[in-house]
C-alpha cells in the first residue's frame, strides 16, 4: 500500500490556537461531519537516518519519515563504504555520527505527519499528532494543522474525516513546549496510543511523559538496548498500562509455526521431552530471543534456573516440574545482508529426547530460509525424527504493523505477551546479578 | 497417545475478531433452535472470551416470561452442556433478558423498543442492535416490517436482522419476500443464514481451491467427469413432523445447504477475499446452474419417502407412521437431481446432489470424480479402472481424502487404489465450532460472506422451479418412491447415475 498525503496543504497556525482551530473544524450544520469516533494516533517520528541522507544530499527530499526501500538500500551501501561492520544497523548511532559530519545547513521541505500509510488511514484515526524532532538545534516549535478524509474504495459510504497535527522542533523544545500543546489536543472518550517510532534509548523524558499519561503505548524493543526496553515492558505491565511490542508482533510466525509443528495430538509428547532449544539470531540485540524462549517456557510451565554468557552466547536453564532440565541458548550469527531490524530470529531448533537411540528422537528446525534449515540440522541431527519447517517471512513495514495493532487490540497488552515479559525480565534481572 | 488435551503452544495464539458491543434480540426464544444451537453458540462464544462486557442477549416470544424465568429455563435446557461450566454460566446469564413480544402486535414492538433503550444504557451497548428471526417463516416479512415501523431498523450502520432458512417456499415468495424485507432494511443490514456455511469444511473448500495451486487447475470439465454431493441423516423426523410436511427434502435441504455447497465447489475465484466478491461468485454460478432436463425435470430427480427398517432390536416406523404426519403424505424424506451448470468451467459435467432422511450413515460430503486417463497402460485398470477422487468430508470426521492410482508391490505391474487422506482430527486435534458460533458472531460483526445475499436465494429457488412446478401440477410424474429405512434410498436414485455409467459413493 501506498502512503497516502493530506489533499490540503497544513496551515502552519501559533499552537495557541490550534485547539481553536480544530473545535471549529468540526462545528458545522451538517451534523454528518463530526469526524471519526474513532482514536488518537501520536506518532513520535524522529526520522533520523532520512534527516541525515537528506540533509548530506545523499537522497533527494522531502523528509517523509517513511522507512522508504531506496533509504534502505543507500544507507546498507553507505555502512559498506564507510568501513563498518556488515552487521551494522541503519539505526546504529555510528551511521548516524559519520552522517552528521558533512550535513548541509540548507532547510529542505518537511512531509512528516502528511504522509501515513492507507492502512493506517483506512482506519480512520479521529486525530494524528506527529512528533518531528529535527536535527537541527535551537529550532523552534512550528505547528501544523490539517483535516483529512481517507478516501474510501466503498463510494456509498461517506468518507469519514479526521485531522492531523504536526508538532515540529528540536527535541528540547518539544520536550519543552511540545508536549504542552499536546496536553490540550486529548479528545475525550476516545483511546489514544502512541508509536514511539524510533529509538528506546534517546528522549527518555518525551517518552516518560507519555508513558506516565496511560497512553496505550506501541514500541519497538529492537531499537534499543535490552536493559532500557525490558524496564520499559516490565514497567508497563507493573503499572497495568497497555504495551505492544513491535519485536514481539514480528516473532508471530515463528510462534505460529512452532504451535503448528504440535497441532497432530500425536506429536504433543514431544513436548513432555524437550531437553534443548537453540535460537539463532542476527547480531546486535537478544530481547527477541529472550521473548521467544519466555513464551516457550511459559507455555510449558517451566521454571527458569540459571543463565550463564559465554562469548556472544547465551545459556538459559530451565526445569520441568519433574526435575528434568532443559537447556536453550540463544546464539548471535553474523549475517550478510541482516534485516534492517536488529536481532531478528532466524532459526530454532528444539531437541526432545525420549531414548538413548538417536533414531527414537526428535529432532524440530525452524528456520528463516532452506539454508537456515540446513545448518542447524548439522552435527548428528538427522539421526533423529526430523521435523523442519521455513517460516514464512512477513515482509510487512512498521506501518503496516501498527495498523494491525490498532485494528485488533483492544488496549489492553495481550495475555500471552504479558507472561512473555514476566519470565524475560526474570531471566534479565538474573544475568544482571 | 497425546500427553495434553490440547496443544499448549496453540493456547492463546489464535487472534479471534472481538465482537463489538452488542444487544442480540432473539424473536422466537421460546422455540427449538434457541435452547438448541443459539444460546450454546452464544454461550460457547463467552468461553472463548469473544463476547464484550457491554452486550445483552435479549429473548422475546409470546409467553410471559420474566428475565429470571428465561434465564431459569435456558441454565434447565443446557444443563449437560453447562455443567463443566456453572460458574461461567452464572457470569453469562446477566447478559440475558426477556420481553414478551408478539410481533403482530404494534404496541408489545413500541414496549420492546423502549426496553431495548433502557437495556442499551444499562449494558452500554452504544445502539448496536442484531435482530434474529427465528420465528415462523410466516412471520418473517411482518417482523420486518414491525420492527421497520418501530424505528428499529433505521440506522443501517448499527442493526442488523438475521433470518433463518427457509427463505420463501419457491422462487416467486423468495423474491417476494425479499422486496418486503428490502424496503424493511439496507441489503447490507440483511443476514439471510445457512448454517452449513458456518461449518469449518464448507469454508475450508474455499481454502483448498484458492490457497492452492495444484487444485485449481484441473478444477473444470477438462479433468472433472462428475461431483456428487451428499447430505445424508440417520434421523427421521423427529417432532418436526408440522414443519417437515408443510417442507420436505427439496425445501428443508436441497435448496439451501446442498445448493450452497455446490456454489461453493463450483464458483469461479473471487477477485478478492471481500464478502461482495465471493456472494458475486456464488450468485453468477447458481444463475448459471439449471436441472439437468428442464423441460422433463422427472428424468433428473427421483423422490423417496421412508419406510419402515431397522432391526430386530430396533424397529423403525416409516414416515407416514411418524407422529403428526399425514397417513396419506407424499411429502419426500429423500431427494436426489442432477444438474449442469451452463459455464466454461462445468459445461457439460453432472452434479449429482441427493439428500434424505433414514439413511444408514449421517454425513456430509462432495465427491469430485476425475476423468479416465486417455489411455491404460496397465492390466488391472484395464480390467477394473478406479478413477481418481477427491473427496471432501463436510462431516463426520471432517477432512479430504484423495484416491489415486499405485504399484502393487510384486514383480508385476498390478496396480490399485490407495488413499491420501487429511484428518482436522489428526492435523489439528482440536474440534471445530458448531456452525452457529461462526455466524453468530459473523452477524454482529457485521462481517456478510458467510450469509446468503438476495440474487443468491432467488438464483437457487429459480434452480428448482420446474421441479416445484411439477411437483404441485403433476405430483404423479415425479411419484414418491418407497425406500426402507437405513438404506441409502430408493433404488431408482441409483439409476439416475447409472443411466450415466457411474454410481453414487458408498461411504
Amino acid at each position: 500500500m501506498k502512503p497516502q498525503l493530506t489533499l490540503q496543504t497544513p496551515l502552519e497556525l501559533p499552537h495557541q490556537e490550534i485547539s481553536n482551530y480544530l473545535n471549529q473544524l468540526w462545528i458545522s450544520e451538517d451534523e454528518e461531519r463530526s469526524g471519526a469516533n474513532t482514536f488518537t494516533l501520536m506518532v513520535w517520528q524522529p526520522a533520523w537516518l532520512e534527516q541525515c541522507l537528506v540533509k548530506s544530499g545523499l537522497i533527494s527530499g522531502p523528509i517523509t519519515g517513511t522507512l522508504s526501500p531506496e533509504i534502505i538500500k543507500i544507507a546498507k551501501k553507505l555502512i559498506i563504504d564507510k568501513g563498518l561492520s556488515h552487521t551494522t544497523s541503519i539505526y546504529s548511532e555510528e551511521l548516524l555520527i559519520l552522517l552528521k559530519e558533512n550535513l548541509s545547513n540548507n532547510d529542505f521541505e518537511d512531509f512528516r505527519g502528511q504522509f501515513f500509510e492507507s492502512s493506517i488511514s483506512t482506519l480512520n484515526p479521529r486525530r494524528l499528532i506527529t512528533l518531528a524532532p529535527t536535527l537541527n538545534k535551537e529550532s523552534e516549535i512550528k505547528t501544523f494543522v490539517s483535516a483529512y478524509c481517507p478516501l474510501s474504495e466503498n463510494t456509498i459510504t461517506q468518507p469519514i474525516c479526521g485531522d492531523l497535527v504536526v508538532i515540529r522542533g528540536d527535541s528540547s523544545s518539544i520536550n519543552q513546549k511540545g508536549l504542552k500543546i499536546i496536553d490540550k489536543l486529548s479528545i475525550k472518550d476516545l483511546p489514544t496510543w502512541l508509536w514511539w517510532n524510533g529509538n528506546l534509548d534517546e528522549s527518555q523524558e518525551i517518552f516518560n511523559y507519555f508513558t506516565d499519561q496511560g497512553i496505550r503505548l506501541i514500541i519497538d524493543t529492537a531499537n534499543g538496548s535490552p536493559k532500557r526496553c525490558l524496564r520499559i515492558l516490565d514497567q508497563s505491565i507493573k503499572s497495568n498500562k497497555a504495551i505492544n511490542d513491535l519485536n514481539w508482533v514480528r516473532l508471530k510466525s515463528w510462534r505460529e509455526s512452532l504451535a503448528m509443528i504440535f497441532d497432530p495430538p500425536s506429536r504433543r509428547p514431544i513436548l513432555d521431552h524437550i531437553s534443548d532449544i537453540d535460537i539463532d539470531i542476527a547480531e546486535g540485540n537478544f530481547l527477541q530471543a529472550l521473548l521467544l524462549i519466555s513464551w516457550i517456557s511459559d507455555k510449558l510451565k517451566w521454571v527458569f534456573s540459571k543463565i550463564d554468557k559465554h562469548g556472544e552466547l547465551i545459556k538459559i536453564e530451565f526445569k520441568r516440574n519433574n526435575g528434568d532440565k532443559i537447556s536453550t541458548c540463544i546464539n548471535p550469527v553474523p549475517l550478510g545482508n541482516p534485516s534492517i531490524h536488529l536481532g531478528q530470529v532466524i532459526g530454532l531448533r528444539l531437541i526432545s529426547k525420549i531414548s538413548e537411540v538417536p533414531k527414537n528422537n526428535t529432532c524440530v528446525i525452524l528456520g528463516c530460509e532452506s539454508v537456515e534449515c540446513m545448518r542447524l540440522e548439522a552435527g548428528g541431527m538427522a539421526d533423529m525424527q526430523l521435523i523442519e519447517q521455513v517460516v514464512p517471512n512477513a515482509f510487512s513495514s512498521s506501518e503496516f504493523d501498527v495498523s494491525k495493532l490498532l485494528g485488533s487490540s483492544r488496549g489492553n497488552t495481550s495475555p500471552l505477551f504479558e507472561n512473555s515479559i514476566k519470565v524475560a525480565v526474570q531471566i534479565f534481572n538474573s544475568f544482571n546479578k | 497417545m497425546p500427553s495434553t488435551l490440547s496443544n499448549p503452544l496453540r493456547l492463546g495464539l489464535r487472534q479471534e475478531r472481538v465482537i463489538p458491543p452488542q444487544c442480540l434480540i432473539i424473536f422466537g426464544a421460546s422455540g427449538d433452535l434457541t435452547h438448541r444451537k443459539l444460546i450454546p453458540a452464544l454461550f460457547e462464544l463467552y468461553l472463548q472470551r469473544r463476547i464484550p462486557s457491554e452486550f445483552a442477549i435479549v429473548g422475546c416470544a409470546r409467553r410471559p416470561w420474566s428475565d429470571q424465568d428465561f434465564k431459569e429455563k435456558m441454565k434447565a435446557k443446557l444443563a449437560n452442556q453447562i455443567s463443566e461450566n456453572e460458574n461461567e454460566w452464572e457470569q453469562f446469564s446477566n447478559y440475558l433478558f426477556y420481553e414478551p413480544v408478539d410481533l403482530q402486535q404494534s404496541d408489545h414492538v413500541v414496549r420492546l423498543s423502549k426496553r431495548l433503550n433502557e437495556i442499551d444504557k444499562l449494558q452500554a451497548t452504544h445502539g448496536n442492535k442484531t435482530f434474529y428471526l427465528s420465528v415462523s417463516p410466516n412471520f418473517y416479512g411482518s417482523g420486518c416490517k414491525a420492527l421497520k415501523a418501530a424505528g428499529l431498523l433505521d440506522d443501517p450502520k448499527k442493526s442488523r436482522i438475521v433470518i433463518e432458512k427457509p427463505f420463501g417456499r419457491d422462487y416467486s415468495s423468495a423474491k417476494k419476500l425479499n422486496q418486503i424485507v428490502q424496503s424493511c432494511a439496507d441489503e447490507s443490514q440483511i443476514y439471510r443464514i445457512d448454517h452449513y456455511l458456518g461449518k469449518e469444511t464448507v469454508q475450508n473448500i474455499l481454502v483448498m481451491r484458492f490457497a492452492n495451486t495444484i487444485f485449481e487447475p484441473i478444477w473444470n470439465r477438462n479433468y472433472i467427469s462428475s461431483v456428487q454431493i451428499t447430505s445424508s441423516e440417520t434421523v427421521g423426523v423427529e417432532d418436526r413432523a408440522g414443519y417437515y410436511e408443510s417442507s420436505g427434502a427439496l425445501r428443508d435441504m436441497l435448496q439451501n445447504h446442498l445448493t450452497q455447497m455446490l456454489a461453493v465447489t463450483a464458483m469461479e475465484p473471487p477477485g478478492k477475499f471481500e464478502p461482495e466478491a465471493i456472494r458475486n461468485e456464488k450468485a453468477k454460478v447458481l444463475q448459471a446452474s439449471k436441472l439437468a432436463d428442464e423441460n422433463e425435470p422427472w428424468n433428473c430427480c427421483i423422490r423417496g419417502q421412508y419406510a419402515k427398517g431397522g432391526n430386530s432390536q430396533k424397529r423403525l416406523k416409516g414416515y407416514r407412521d411418524e407422529d403428526g404426519v399425514n397417513l396419506n403424505s407424499t411429502t419426500e424424506t429423500y431427494i436426489a437431481t442432477k444438474v449442469f451448470i451452463d459455464n466454461w468451467r462445468w459445461q457439460g459435467v453432472p452434479f449429482y446432489l441427493r439428500t434424505g432422511k433414514r439413511l444408514p450413515k449421517r454425513l456430509g460430503e462432495i465427491v469430485l470424480t476425475f476423468k479416465d486417463v486417455p489411455v491404460h497402460l496397465f492390466e488391472s485398470t484395464i480390467i477394473n479402472p478406479a478413477p481418481n477422487q477427491l473427496i471432501l468430508r463436510i462431516q463426520p470426521n471432517e477432512g479430504a481424502t484423495f484416491k489415486f492410482e499405485v504399484k502393487s508391490p510384486g514383480s508385476g505391474m498390478k496396480s490399485r487404489p490407495v488413499e491420501m487422506e487429511f484428518s482436522y482430527d489428526e492435523s489439528f486435534g482440536e474440534p471445530s465450532d458448531e456452525g452457529y458460533v461462526r455466524l453468530l458472531a459473523d452477524a454482529m460483526l457485521s462481517d456478510p460472506t458467510l450469509f446468503t445475499r438476495s440474487d443468491e436465494v432467488e438464483a437457487a429457488w429459480k434452480l428448482y422451479t420446474p421441479l416445484i412446478e411439477l411437483m404441485e401440477d403433476a405430483p404423479w410424474k415425479l411419484p414418491i418412491q418407497k425406500y426402507e429405512s437405513m438404506t441409502w434410498g430408493p433404488p431408482e436414485s441409483d439409476q439416475l447415475l447409472s443411466k450415466d455409467n457411474i454410481f453414487w459413493r458408498r461411504p
